[in-house]
């Protein structure tokens, strides 16, 4: 044994020679994309840049984030609900529940788009059953008001299944101790469960929301004039329909990037007390990759 | 302990039956606990004795016999010879006065250690943060666990979530505390801490119901022992006797057994 003193041992990195090779493959690669989308001219950057903050493009996104944000929180509210009634152990009341799951999760929310914009077809006047009340549905059925009951009413349905394996997740015991205290379900259910139930519930309701953003432009064929809708406005009079579509990709891939900040952020704030971390950032990840042998013997941020 | 005729039982199950479908693990339960007594419930798993300790504050429901708690009945009113079942209000109000202690502990893990306590006091009996919080600290001074009041239960040993659920039931001030099986899940070097702190509430006069496997807890702390057996009773008296000269041939192989 030439040195038995542990403390002189030198670590030697592994070389990682897969994750060079990827580089440069990858690297190739991108280069040949992006030589092909700064030389050929469809594309049409220029257009793309006259249009980026066209008034109409602008008014399009504050439509689009106001259809996500109200139809998400009708789907949230309803969902809770929904997801509650599930869990009842009324069977009638659990029976609705799914019901109303199958019906909305069962049908294309194109379809049910469709459906509500053509209500007026279906009931010309609603009374909801009560006498005195009666409401031209052509005249409450706007483009709007079926764009927010199509999109948020499909889904709650989504939302109370993400809810409901939320409430699964919590342990048993935690609804005896709160019993055992005295507090009763709906109680137990708004100050123990569905808190908890939040670490589990959030990562899937952030994936809703990037969802339902891109699902709004579904309503563009109602004609409610969203991100979407405004730039086929716009390239149906200049033709210039390829720029158009990259006008709205842009935008939608910046504001998808926003709400997955957001998210990340809700996730810290939600695993409090639990013990998980929130998952690495990239740059995080990318730097253990390269350094991984030296990161973990000497136990210590480099 | 003597039986006086003027004293309310704090627990009377007469006749206690409960099943799950076919199965009938309480095959009619009879013991009175008075106020201020120490009964540990023991027996091998299966005998039913964790199942009846739910049953005296209606975490579960029971099916035959009455069960009553400083004299009303858990889970029913009693009108003429029909028995009502309670609204959610009342067995509530019930459950408020009765304290439980669980194996898992079973603490709220996204709140701090003093939340845990403050939670139902404000949320149950509606006061406020200020006029419970000197009795919640005063509690976490006497299970050794003042300095703990904000750290979150993950950041605790089992023994200390455990004295921490023991500080938690009784910040509702209740007047019969239920222990199921609460050193079970704990290392063996933690189990001692939790026997001291239930020894101590036992020392202030606390009516307690106790299953456990201990039986130096049971010899040294409890009045009286049951010993159950596939659903019933088949032994009861006072600790020592029971410990040292058992009656009945189960209650020779099971202590056998756990010695």
């Amino acid at each position: 044994m030439s040195n038995d003193n542990t403390a002189e041992l030198v670590v030697v990195r592994s070389k990682h020679f897969g994750r060079w090779i990827a580089i440069i493959v990858i690297a190739v690669l991108a280069v040949l994309l992006l030589r092909s989308v700064f030389t050929n001219p469809r594309f049409g950057w220029e257009t793309v840049a006259l249009f980026f903050r066209d008034t109409a493009i602008i008014n399009g996104i504050g439509v689009t984030l106001f259809l996500t944000v109200v139809s998400m929180v009708i789907g949230i509210v309803l969902g809770i609900i929904v997801a509650v009634m599930r869990v009842s152990t009324n069977p009638i009341i659990s029976g609705a529940a799914s019901l109303y799951q199958l019906f909305f999760r069962g049908t294309p929310v194109l379809v049910q788009l469709l459906f509500w914009f053509n209500l007026a077809a279906l009931y010309p006047s609603i009374s909801f059953g009560i006498p005195g009340i009666d409401l031209n549905a052509n005249e409450i059925i706007t483009p709007m008001t079926a764009a927010i009951l199509g999109l948020g009413l499909n889904e709650s349905a989504y939302m109370s299944e993400i809810v409901r394996a939320g409430i699964l997740s919590v342990d048993r015991g935690q609804t005896d101790a709160a019993s055992g205290l005295g507090m009763n379900r709906i109680q137990t259910m708004r100050r123990i469960i569905l808190p908890q139930a939040m670490r589990v519930i959030i990562p899937p309701t952030g994936n809703e929301v990037i969802g339902m953003l891109k699902a709004t432009s579904l309503v563009s064929v109602i004609a409610v004039p969203e991100l979407l809708y405004s730039a086929q406005i716009i390239y149906s009079k200049n033709l210039q329909i390829i720029p158009l579509l990259i006008v709205a990709s842009l935008w939608y891939i910046i504001i998808t990037t926003v709400l997955g900040i957001g998210q990340s952020f809700l996730e810290r704030r939600f695993a409090r007390g639990s013990g998980h971390h929130a998952p690495p950032s990239f740059a995080d990840q990318f730097r253990r990759a390269f350094r991984m042998h030296a990161t973990e013997v000497n136990g210590k941020k480099l | 302990m003597t039986h006086s005729a003027a004293q309310t039982p704090m627990v009377r199950a007469d006749g206690v039956v409960k099943s799950y479908g076919s199965n009938t693990v309480l095959r009619g339960i009879d013991l009175e606990v008075q106020p201020g007594e120490v009964v540990c419930l023991i027996g091998a798993s299966g005998s039913g004795k964790s199942t009846f300790l739910r049953c005296i504050n209606h975490l579960e429901t029971i099916d035959g016999g009455q069960l009553a708690v400083d004299g009303h009945l858990v889970g029913y009113n009693r009108k003429g010879n029909k028995l009502y079942e309670q609204t959610e209000k009342e067995v509530c109000q019930t459950r408020a006065e009765i304290g439980m202690v669980f194996q898992q502990f079973n603490l709220f893990p996204h709140m701090t250690v003093l939340e845990n306590l403050l939670e139902a006091p404000r949320i149950v009996r509606k006061k406020r943060t200020a006029e419970i919080k000197p009795l919640a600290l005063k509690l976490l001074d006497q299970v050794g666990l003042a300095d703990k009041a904000n750290a979150y239960p993950r950041q605790l040993s089992g023994g200390q979530q455990q004295r921490v659920a023991i500080a938690r039931a009784l910040c509702m001030e209740p007047k019969l505390m239920l222990f199921d099986e609460p050193t079970s899940a704990l290392d063996p070097e933690l189990v001692g801490e939790v026997l001291k702190a239930m020894k101590d509430l036992a020392a202030t006069g606390m009516t307690m119901v106790v299953v456990t496997h201990e039986m130096g807890f049971a010899r040294d702390v409890a009045d009286r022992i049951a010993f159950m057996h596939e659903g019933v009773i088949v032994e009861l008296g006072p600790a020592a006797d029971v410990i040292a000269h058992p009656q009945h041939e189960r209650t020779r192989a099971f202590l056998s057994s756990v010695r």
